[in-house]
């Protein structure tokens, strides 16, 4: 059976120190103002107290990502096929020699975890670190977190930890999904996580979508490289220019900082609180 | 998220069988577009083991280094203290290494203090003025005219030892500032200072203590791996912090009222005789004056000083006796917080001896040995001397070698009992975490020299005569230091430098090797790093080459309860719940509990508060590149209802003023605090021009008066009120 990588969260354990974020930040020199993954609040409930007053109840953080769904809708959105599913592994992976920067596959995603690198000027995600995993260690998210909340690992094979984890927690394990649009994303979640309305309808490209109704895949892909997507790569780069804003510098070692990001890649909020 | 759509859309329910079965469905169905990617390669990297320098917990960490460049951060896995985790502040230890504005060589003010005006000189220059100027000092006023400022670094012990040679009595460290209240109140109760075994405690109270986000390894992770395992965790916090939010339970206490909840906690557990009873007879001493005393400190009565409901009081005392001996009131770290303090504090400590938990798993235990070695040395004596430290007479129970920074700066604005004209500061900011940041000013004003060794330009720095700047802990060889780890005994860490030194820094041993040579005491000195590491690991002849290969060393742990029948370091040997050395000084033998005044002044209405996150380690770690995108600025937490009244809103930028000065920052609204209580990070506002990322929002040390613990020194930082007006408002 082919390898098929996967996260699972006990979100429970999660104290939202960010030490996820910053290390993935690090590993993958994620510019300024962007990133890969990160940390959701939920919002806490409102109890009364027992003096009459408001209290707020129990809180809860949900760490996330790229989920590398096994039906993602990035793959179907990318004109390139720079985005693809390895069939190696399961991942969801960006060829960047084949990423065009036309951004369809940024609204594509129901759960926001793509952005468009401002240094590259391609799309960029999550991809599990796949140079740590060459050298034997986990992703640096999976490595550094204090409460070993995000578990990785081939559920494919029985006698990984996540693989254990998911079969100890059999019938409690949730995933979030788009409402309408199960891209089946392999974050499973032990038991239960908050926030949970936070994954919405992807939105494919227009064109896009008539085109996959009609064009083979592998079609497609050679339609990509030959000219769709040098002209979508134009009609971007024309639209982008004047708002894309400076180029964040890199975080990794040796390089001068420069300032702050000022458009984000996704444009979208990640809901949590800084705080 | 006033979302009404139904729960069940978005969570699905995930068998892991089922999940593994529509996986490879979709995979079957997907094939055409699924490739196989080329495989990575894996970085050509050299794996080195260092410490971590972010923040005082020294996490072992691995470097991965690549043609001389240290390229991540990863946690040491051997390193069990962290729990083989590396924080956000450790990956950004990188930043720290190559910041752009970090100290590049030995400068010499020459505008005004604080102008910014600066020469490059050569080291041998600046060991020569350095040299010279505290010569004239100790000529002048004697050697204690100079003093002496270390922050929580490995060779901070190097500048202790080099005031011990130079003669001078007058040490200050970051600890009064931060923790000795709570060191001074475990002392004289205990007669040390305990490490709370989290991992195998079943009820754990965290009064004021934030420890999901001031992180502390490994109770930061053991708190949240016990909680997965059913122990119950109870926080009395003003706010709804990450540690609150995440607890069993959270009452928002009234600040400043935590020792009558502690008080009420005994009244419980001593009325219904829920306490170790042996125990407390054989090895406590005043449990019938103690009785006495908490008689009429009923759940009832602490609820009218907490606000905490009296049925909760009462359950929680039950919960915790019966709980015991694996349960505890958690000791806490920063303790400077008010001018009672140490007697807060000590009513923890009585809490925690009725539980008889004194050395049982999931208590408190007694540090472990470490067997690390004391390299002495024959200190010279001056008999022009004068008698003490400048800060003696200001509080009756001074810690010796630590002082108390509010009373020393007071001392030498006022150059009584005797002038103090010459500082070296290393690797500690009092310009941004002393309170009333303008004293400060003042101090330095007062001073004839003052010579700052760090790796950034801190706002101490920043009013220097005199800048030498260090390497990063990652460029440097180190002593051996040892750590605590609860119950599970101390380890060993040294550090060899994963890279060469940036820059022209040189190591403060280096510096003050050089400058004892110059000011006449070498033999002080007379070592290298490495023989000085061969003399501590003298008990331990394997020491050195587990070190080499695994990054720590574990010296043996005996197992607990060893202590037992052995007599306690107090005077009566026992754990003095009834303090009769605090009776004869004078002192309330038992803490007493005052409510805390209001307000003096109705206009400022707020009580303000200070602490940090996971993300922020004061000021040191403000204006780091990759931390200042997740605390950018600082800001001033504020209830949603006291902002309505104020007409604040979201973000809007407030004036805050106490009578130690005025500053202005975001207002951050929310619910997550009381209305009588605002909070804010330590670290912001900064003055140096070395550290332009952490400039917006002020600090608290513009806010904060300066105020002291009665019995010990130590700051108080939370006996402060402000008003908060939105700018620009009448």
């Amino acid at each position: 059976m082919n390898r098929k990588l996967a996260m699972v969260i006990d979100s429970a354990k999660c104290i939202d120190c960010k030490a996820c974020v910053a290390a993935c930040k690090q590993a993958n020199g994620v510019a300024r103002g962007q990133r890969r993954n990160w940390i959701k609040e939920a919002v806490p409930p409102l109890e009364n107290g027992p003096d009459g007053n408001r209290k707020l109840g129990r809180g809860h953080f949900q760490p996330g990502a790229c989920m590398h769904c096994d039906e993602p809708s990035c793959v179907a959105a990318c004109p390139t096929g720079a985005t693809f599913k390895n069939a190696a592994d399961g991942t969801v992976v960006i060829d960047p020699r084949l990423c065009i920067g036309c951004g369809n596959c940024i609204p594509s995603c129901p759960y926001g975890a793509r952005f468009r690198d401002t240094q590259r000027r391609i799309a960029d995600k999550c991809d599990y670190c796949p140079e740590r995993r060459a050298a034997g260690l986990s992703p640096a998210c999976v490595d550094t977190c204090p409460t070993k909340a995000r578990v990785f690992g081939d559920i494919n094979d029985p006698d990984s930890e996540a693989a254990k984890l998911l079969a100890a927690n059999q019938g409690r394990v949730v995933r979030v999904i788009a409402k309408q649009n199960d891209t089946k994303p392999n974050m499973y979640y032990i038991a239960s996580t908050a926030p949970d309305g936070w994954a919405v309808q992807p939105v494919n490209p227009l064109s896009f979508d008539a085109l996959t109704q009609v064009v083979a895949p592998l079609v497609k892909y050679a339609v990509g490289l030959s000219g769709l997507g040098v002209l979508a790569m134009l009609a971007r780069q024309l639209v982008t220019s004047g708002t894309a804003g400076k180029d964040g510098g890199s975080h990794g070692a040796g390089q001068a900082p420069v300032p702050p990001e000022t458009g984000s890649g996704t444009g979208k909020e990640d809901g949590h609180d800084a705080r | 998220m006033t979302s009404h759509i139904s729960r069940r859309d978005f969570l699905r329910l995930a068998g892991a069988a089922a999940g593994a079965a529509a996986a490879t469905a979709a995979n079957a169905a997907l094939a055409p577009q699924a490739r196989a990617a080329a495989p990575a390669q894996a970085p050509q990297w050299e794996s080195k083991f260092g410490v971590c320098d972010m923040c005082f917990n020294r996490c072992g960490l691995i470097a991965r280094v690549e043609k001389g460049v240290i390229r991540k951060l990863d946690p040491n896995p051997k390193f069990t203290k962290s729990r083989g985790m590396l924080c956000a502040r450790g990956n950004a230890g990188v930043d720290q290494v190559y910041d752009p504005e970090r100290l590049k060589t030995p400068l010499l003010r020459t505008g005004k203090r604080g102008e910014g005006r600066w020469k490059e000189v050569g080291w041998d220059e600046a060991l020569e003025i350095c040299a010279g100027r505290m010569k004239d000092i100790a000529a002048k006023y004697t050697r204690c005219g100079m003093l002496f400022s270390a922050g929580a670094d490995t060779q901070s012990q190097f500048v202790n030892r080099f005031a011990e040679a130079f003669g001078s009595y007058n040490v200050t460290s970051h600890e009064s500032l931060c923790l000795l209240s709570g060191n001074r109140a475990f002392v004289d109760t205990f007669g040390e200072v305990p490490l709370p075994d989290v991992k195998n405690s079943k009820y754990v109270i965290l009064a004021g203590a934030n420890r999901l986000e001031a992180l502390v390894t490994p109770d930061s992770m053991d708190l949240v791996s016990i909680m997965k395992d059913g122990a119950k965790v109870v926080v009395l916090d003003p706010r709804y912090t990450k540690s609150a939010a995440l607890a069993s339970e959270w009452h928002a206490i009234h600040p400043g009222t935590d020792l009558a909840f502690m008080l009420a906690l005994a009244h419980v557990i001593i009325a219904e005789k829920l306490y170790d009873a042996k125990f407390v007879a054989e090895r406590t001493s005043g449990l019938d004056k103690l009785s006495a005393h908490v008689a009429d400190k009923t759940p009832q009565w602490a609820e009218g000083e907490t606000g905490i409901p009296a049925a909760d009081i009462a359950r929680i005392a039950r919960e915790l006796a019966a709980a015991a001996p694996a349960a505890m009131v958690y000791p806490g770290r920063r303790s400077s917080d008010y001018e009672n303090s140490t007697q807060i504090r000590r009513g923890f400590a009585i809490v925690n001896a009725l539980l008889g938990n004194w050395d049982r798993p999931g208590g408190l235990v007694p540090p472990r040995p470490a067997g690390v070695k004391k390299v002495p040395f024959e200190p010279p004596f001056y008999d022009d001397n004068p008698p003490g430290r400048v800060d003696a007479k200001g509080v009756p129970l001074l810690f010796d070698d630590e002082g108390s920074f509010v009373l020393t700066r007071d001392a030498v604005i006022k150059g009584a009992p005797y002038p103090v004209k010459g500082w070296f500061v290393y690797k500690t900011n009092p310009m941004a975490t002393a309170p009333e940041r303008r004293k400060t000013r003042e101090m330095i004003e007062a001073l004839d020299f003052l010579v700052v060794a760090d790796i950034a330009m801190s706002d101490t720095a920043w009013m220097a005569d005199l800048v030498l700047p260090m390497p990063s802990a990652l460029e440097r060889q180190d002593p051996v230091q040892a750590l605590q780890a609860g119950a599970e005994g101390a380890c060993l860490v040294w550090r060899d430098p994963v890279i060469a030194p940036l820059h022209q820094s040189r190591p403060v041993f280096e510096v003050l090797k050089a400058l004892s040579g110059k000011l006449g005491f070498p033999e002080a000195f007379d070592f290298d790093i490495a023989t000085y590491r061969e003399k501590q690991l003298a008990a331990f002849p394997e020491a050195a080459e587990i070190l080499k290969r695994d990054g720590v060393f574990y010296p043996p742990n005996p197992p607990l309860g060893t202590t037992d029948g052995q007599p306690f370091k107090t005077p009566s040997q026992k754990i003095e719940l009834y303090s009769n050395r605090y009776a004869d000084m004078g002192l309330d033998p038992l803490p007493v509990y005052q409510t805390p005044k209001p307000s003096p002044d109705a206009g400022r209405r707020f009580r303000l508060v200070a602490g940090r996150s996971a993300c922020v380690t004061q000021a040191s770690s403000t204006n780091n590149a990759l931390l200042s995108e997740f605390e950018p600025e600082n800001t001033l937490w504020l209830n949603e209802d006291s902002a309505k009244e104020l007409g604040v809103r979201q973000g809007d930028l407030v004036q805050v003023e106490s009578p130690a000065g005025r500053g202005e920052l975001k207002a951050l609204v929310t619910p997550k605090i009381r209305k009588d209580t605002v909070y804010m990070l330590s670290g912001f506002g900064t003055i140096s021009g070395q550290l332009k990322r952490s400039r917006v929002g002020a600090s608290i040390v513009e806010l904060m008066e300066s105020r002291h613990d009665a019995i010990c020194g130590n700051s108080a930082i939370h006996e402060t009120f402000v008003s908060v007006k939105k700018k620009g408002a009448a």
